[in-house]
C-alpha cells in the first residue's frame, strides 16, 4: 500500500457495512482490509475476525500477529473471540447436555471441575457450568477493572487470560468427550478447538498436559 | 437539585409495582408535599374515557395506584425543569420551516402514557378525581414552554459492557430499569440498572447483565418487548425468531439452566430477520427478512403462528429493511425496502394503501430505520444519505427532510409523548431532535467505529427517564 490517498478517498475505498436487510451471505462480504489500512480502536478484532472469515482453517496465519503488534493485546483479543465463538458450541450443548445427564463438569473419569463463578465453587451440572463460565468470562474480559482498554492491557491483567483459557477449556473437552457427535460438527466447521489449543501452546497460557482433547495428534506427529 | 427532583417524579412507577426490592427513595412520600399539582379535571376525565375505550390489558395488576401518584402522572406531563443547562444547539441542523411545523393535539401525549405504563392502570378509571385545589388551575400543554424550560440535559451515567462484539439492538422494559440487548456476538443479555458494579469514576456506573440468552446461531439482530414485559422476542441472521420469557430482573446471573425461558422458535424465514415489531395492544408480531418477505404471526393454538406473509408490491422495492405498526391505525404496518421505496399496507387484506413519496435518485435513499409517532399519523425515516425524513402515512406525502448527521442514520427513538425524537449514526453520535422545531437540542457523542459502523440502535424508555444507545463497540450506554 504504497498509495495512502487511496485508501482515503471515501469513492473508491468500499463502505464496510452490514446494513438492514444484508443477506446472510453478503455478512462482511467486503475487500480484505490490510492491518495498516485499519483505523477503528477496535482493529485487532476487526483483523483477527478478517482472517477467521477468509482463512478459517488456516490456524498459524490466524495466530501470527501483526509486526510490532502489542501481545498482551493479541492475546487479549483472541481470547475473546475464542469465548465469543464458543457460544456456538454452548447453543448447541444446550440441545442436549442436560443436568440429569451430565450433573458434573467432566471430561475423562479423572476429574470433576468445580464452577468458580460461585462465591464457594460448587459442582455444577455441565451445562451451568459452560454457561457460568462464559458468562463470567464475558464480565471479566469486559471489566473496566482489570481492561479498560482495549490497546494496552496491564501485565497483571494479562495474567489473569491464563485461567480464564483453563476453565473455558473444559467446555471442549466436556463436549469432546460425552457430546461427540455435537463437537465434531461443531469442530468441522470452525476448527475452534485446534484454533484454541494452538493458541494457548504458542503463548503459554495452558500446559500440554491440560489438552486432553487429542486434537493436536496430526500437529505434532508432523512437527516431530 | 431541581433536576433531581424532576427526575424522581418518575420513581412512583417502580414504587407501585411492588415486588421490586430495595427502592425505597423518591417513593410517594414525595408526592404528598405537592398537592398542588396543576390538574384539570375535565381534561382528566375525558382521558379517562378514551383509556377505557382503548383498554385491552392482558393482566390485571391487583394494586390500585394512589391518587397522588395519578396527579404526579399528569404533572409529569406537563412539568417544568428550571435547569436549562447548555444545550448545544448544533449550527448544522436545520430549522424546520413553519408549514413544516406538526400540531400536537392536546392530551394525545397523555393517553399515550396511560396506555404504555403498565400501572394497575385497569382500575384508573375508578379513580374519581375530587381534588378542590386543583379546580382553579389548567393542566398546561404549552408546547412552546416546554420546548424552551422543559428541555432536559441527558448525560451518560450506566456502561452496559459484557458483549463480546457490536450491539445490534437494545429494548427497554415498560416499567422497570430493564433493558434487554442483541448483539453479534450470538447472546443478548439482560441488563438490571439498579445491580451496577462500583468503578473509579463517580459519575459513571458499569452494570452487568443478570441474564444471557443463547439459542440464536449466529449475530442476534433485532428484539422487541411485550407490553406487559413478559416476553421477549429476536430475530437472528440464522433465520429464526425466538421467543422468550423474560427472566426475573432480580435472577441470580448464575442460577440454573432454565430451558423454558425459550419458550418457543418461529421458523419461516429463509434468510436473516433483521426486524421485529410488536403490536401495542394486541399479541401480534411483524418480521422483515432478507428473503424479501414480511410476516405476521398471531396467536395459533398455545404458540404464535405465521398468519400472512407480504411480498414487496414492486420489482424494484428490493428487500425490506425496517417495519413498525402504526400507532395511530392498529390494523396497518408500513415497511421500508432498500430501494428507499416505503408502504402502507392493511393487515387483514395484504394489500399495500399507500406509498411514500419516492425519495430524490441521486442520493443512496435506503431506509435504516421506520417509526410511527405514537399518536399522529406521521411516520419517521431515518437514511443511508443521513437524512430524517417525516411523511404523512394517510397519503405518503413528504412532510419535512432535513439532514440531520454526518453520517448515516442508523436509528430513531421516540419518547412516549411523542415531542422528543432520538436518532443514532455511524457518525459516533445521538442526537435528540425537538419534534416540534425539529431542531437538535442535544448531541452526544456515544461509541466508537467498527470497521464504518458505530451507533445501531437507540431507545426511550417507555415510563422512565432513561434513553439509551448500542453500539458496534460492543457497549450499550444508558443515559439520564
Amino acid at each position: 500500500m504504497t498509495d495512502v490517498e487511496a485508501h482515503h478517498d471515501q469513492l473508491q475505498e468500499p463502505i464496510r457495512r452490514n446494513r438492514p436487510g444484508t443477506k446472510s451471505s453478503e455478512w462482511c462480504n467486503w475487500p480484505p482490509q490490510s492491518f495498516e489500512e485499519m483505523d477503528s480502536t477496535v482493529l485487532v478484532q476487526q483483523y483477527i475476525q478478517q482472517l477467521i472469515k477468509t482463512e478459517t482453517f488456516n490456524i498459524d496465519l490466524i495466530l501470527e500477529p501483526p509486526e510490532g503488534q502489542d501481545e498482551g493485546v493479541w492475546k487479549y483479543e483472541h481470547l475473546r473471540q475464542f469465548c465469543m465463538e464458543l457460544n456456538g458450541l454452548a447453543v448447541r450443548l444446550q440441545e442436549e447436555c442436560n443436568p440429569e445427564t451430565c450433573t458434573q463438569m467432566t471430561a475423562t473419569e479423572q476429574w470433576i471441575f468445580l464452577c468458580a463463578a460461585h462465591k464457594t465453587p460448587k459442582e455444577c451440572p455441565a451445562i451451568d457450568y459452560t454457561r457460568h463460565t462464559l458468562d463470567g468470562a464475558a464480565c471479566l474480559l469486559n471489566s473496566s477493572k482489570y481492561f479498560p482498554s482495549r490497546n494496552s492491557i496491564k501485565e497483571s491483567s494479562v495474567q489473569k487470560l491464563g485461567s480464564v483459557c483453563r476453565r473455558v477449556y473444559r467446555i471442549f473437552s466436556h463436549a469432546y468427550f460425552h457430546h461427540r457427535p455435537i463437537f465434531d460438527e461443531f469442530e468441522n466447521e470452525t476448527a475452534l478447538c485446534k484454533r484454541f489449543s494452538t493458541y494457548v501452546l504458542k503463548y503459554g497460557l495452558m500446559s500440554n498436559d491440560n489438552l486432553i482433547v487429542p486434537i493436536l495428534e496430526d500437529l505434532g506427529e508432523s512437527e516431530a | 437539585m431541581e433536576e433531581e427532583e424532576a427526575l424522581a417524579e418518575f420513581d412512583f412507577l417502580v414504587s407501585e409495582q411492588g415486588g421490586d426490592d430495595g427502592r425505597t427513595d423518591g417513593d410517594g412520600s414525595e408526592w404528598t408535599k405537592h398537592t398542588d399539582w396543576p390538574l384539570d379535571k375535565q381534561k382528566l376525565s375525558m382521558q379517562i374515557e378514551q383509556y377505557k375505550k382503548e383498554r385491552i390489558r392482558k393482566h390485571d395488576n391487583a394494586q390500585r395506584p394512589r391518587k397522588t401518584d395519578l396527579q404526579a402522572m399528569i404533572a409529569t406531563l406537563g412539568a417544568e425543569e428550571d435547569d436549562v443547562a447548555d444545550t448545544e444547539d448544533r449550527g448544522d441542523s436545520p430549522k424546520a420551516s413553519n408549514e413544516m411545523m406538526m400540531r400536537f393535539p392536546p392530551g394525545s401525549s397523555m393517553e399515550r402514557h396511560l396506555d404504555s405504563s403498565a400501572l394497575g392502570l385497569g382500575d384508573l378509571a375508578d379513580i374519581t378525581v375530587s381534588n378542590d385545589e386543583t379546580d382553579s388551575l389548567t393542566l398546561s400543554f404549552d408546547l412552546n414552554a416546554a420546548d424552551n424550560n422543559a428541555r432536559k440535559t441527558w448525560n451518560a451515567k450506566y456502561t452496559l459492557r459484557s458483549h463480546f462484539d457490536g450491539v445490534r439492538a437494545l429494548v427497554f422494559h415498560p416499567v422497570e430499569p430493564v433493558l434487554l440487548t442483541a448483539s453479534e456476538d450470538h447472546t443478548m443479555k439482560l441488563w438490571n440498572l439498579q445491580k451496577t458494579v462500583p468503578t473509579k469514576k463517580a459519575t459513571a456506573l458499569d452494570v452487568e447483565p443478570v441474564y444471557t440468552f443463547r439459542a440464536h446461531q449466529g449475530p442476534v439482530l433485532c428484539v422487541a418487548m411485550s407490553a406487559t414485559g413478559e416476553e421477549c422476542y429476536s430475530g437472528g441472521m440464522d433465520s429464526t425468531i425466538r421467543c422468550w420469557n423474560l427472566p426475573s430482573s432480580n435472577i441470580d446471573p448464575y442460577d440454573s439452566y432454565d430451558s423454558s425461558i425459550l419458550q418457543d422458535t418461529l421458523v419461516a424465514h429463509t434468510d436473516a430477520v433483521w426486524g421485529i415489531a410488536i403490536h401495542s395492544t394486541r399479541v401480534q408480531l411483524l418480521s422483515c427478512s432478507a428473503d424479501s418477505t414480511v410476516r405476521l404471526w398471531t396467536p395459533g393454538q398455545q404458540k404464535l403462528a405465521l398468519n400472512n406473509t407480504f411480498l414487496p408490491p414492486t420489482e424494484g422495492d428490493g428487500v425490506p429493511t425496517c417495519i413498525d405498526f402504526l400507532a395511530n391505525d392498529s390494523n396497518r404496518m408500513m415497511v421500508a425496502y432498500s430501494s428507499g421505496n416505503c408502504y402502507v399496507f392493511d393487515l387483514s387484506t395484504g394489500q399495500h394503501v399507500v406509498k411514500f413519496d419516492s425519495p430524490a435518485p441521486d442520493t443512496n435513499p435506503r431506509i435504516n430505520k421506520i417509526l410511527s409517532h405514537p399518536t399522529l399519523p406521521v411516520a419517521i425515516s431515518a437514511h443511508e444519505d443521513r437524512s430524517i425524513k417525516f411523511y404523512d402515512t394517510t397519503n405518503g406525502e413528504l412532510m419535512h427532510s432535513m439532514v440531520a448527521h454526518l453520517d448515516a442514520v442508523t436509528s430513531l427513538a421516540i419518547d412516549p409523548n411523542g415531542l422528543y425524537l432520538l436518532s443514532g449514526s455511524h457518525d459516533n453520535s445521538i442526537r435528540l431532535w425537538s419534534m416540534e422545531s425539529k431542531t437538535c437540542v442535544q448531541e452526544i457523542t456515544s461509541h466508537r467505529k467498527k470497521l464504518d459502523e458505530s451507533v445501531f440502535d437507540v431507545a426511550f424508555h417507555p415510563s422512565k427517564p432513561y434513553i439509551a444507545s448500542a453500539g458496534a463497540d460492543g457497549v450499550a450506554k444508558v443515559l439520564v
